[in-house]
């Protein structure tokens, strides 16, 4: 759990200003358990592949760029589905899934 | 297993919820992200983590004389007694306001905070203005978070790292002498274990 939890230290920070997590009074917002279970993919799967939060940023960024928030889309929502565009990308360069072990 | 497949859920499921479920199924497979470590994740953010276990070891703290003086010289052991751990090699550091002592915590190098306490940091913790200039002229940077500290107080400044992490022990207020520890909880906000805010007990009154 050590592993994890330094990693969710330094996870924020990595993220800066340009892509924070959507929070509310300092608290993580997440309207939805698959927001949740979003952000502990990117987690281990950064983890798992060695891949830096810096790396994944910059899908981040493209993915919240190129998707844009929907009509009545929350916020937390948009930048969860961004997330999960990043973590494809991302995954796509570190660990292509149609790749048999 | 604490989700469920898509034929039990209750209401039908948004396209974006049904790609993280896919995507989530597609990595466990791949033997890439398990299903367990991304439950011991979600619930460490949305359980164990956040500034009300930094509370409620300030309210034992104010309540309880000799786990003080444990918080202020073993601080990682007198934390764990609550049943929040640190994570390893994480020093815990806790600094004590005193009449005429205010202590604040920064990280000038980047954004190392005592988060198994506090949660994830505010966004202005990790900003370069309150980086630079709270060791600067901490005075300054405390009177614009409305902390409005006399001449007579010494302020003191902590600077975190990956070795050590701050966190401050306010003083507690006069008028709560009577309040139970829960209470005494619900007015230590994360800005007093920063150091940028001090307990004000007329808030939790109202609430």
């Amino acid at each position: 759990m050590s592993a994890d939890k330094t990693e969710l230290a330094t996870l924020d920070g990595a993220l800066g200003a340009e892509t924070p997590l959507p929070r509310d009074n300092g608290e993580l917002v997440f309207e939805e358990p698959w927001q949740g279970r979003a952000l502990g993919m990117g987690v281990v799967a950064l983890q798992r592949t060695g891949a830096s939060w810096t790396e994944f940023r910059r899908h981040l960024v493209a993915a919240i760029a190129a998707r844009r928030q929907r009509e009545g889309e929350s916020e937390a929502t948009a930048y969860y589905a961004a997330w999960l565009d990043a973590l494809e990308a991302l995954l796509a360069e570190r660990a292509p899934l149609e790749e048999a072990e | 297993m604490t989700h469920d497949h898509d034929h039990h859920h209750p209401r039908p499921a948004s396209a974006v919820e049904l790609r993280a479920r896919a995507l989530e199924a597609l990595l466990a497979e791949r033997g890439l992200v398990s299903t367990d470590a991304i439950d011991a994740v979600v619930e460490l953010y949305e359980q164990d983590v956040g500034p009300q276990n930094g509370a409620k070891v300030v309210a034992r703290a104010w309540a309880d004389e000799r786990y003080r003086e444990r918080l202020l010289t073993a601080a990682n052991e007198a934390i764990a007694e609550l049943g929040f751990a640190g994570a390893e090699g994480d020093n815990m550091v806790v600094v004590a306001n005193a009449p005429a002592v205010h202590n604040v915590i920064v990280c000038t190098l980047c954004s190392c905070y005592p988060w198994p306490v506090l949660g994830l940091p505010p966004s202005w913790y990790k900003s370069s203005p309150y980086r630079a200039r709270v060791v600067a002229e901490p005075r300054a940077v405390l009177r614009e978070f409305g902390l409005e500290l006399s001449d007579e107080v010494e302020v003191r400044v902590w600077d975190s790292s990956a070795e050590v992490r701050y966190l401050v022990l306010p003083l507690r207020p006069p008028e709560t002498e009577d309040w139970s520890e829960e209470e005494l909880a619900a007015i230590v906000t994360r800005d007093c274990m920063i150091g940028t805010a001090v307990p004000i007990a007329r808030e939790a009154a109202i609430a």
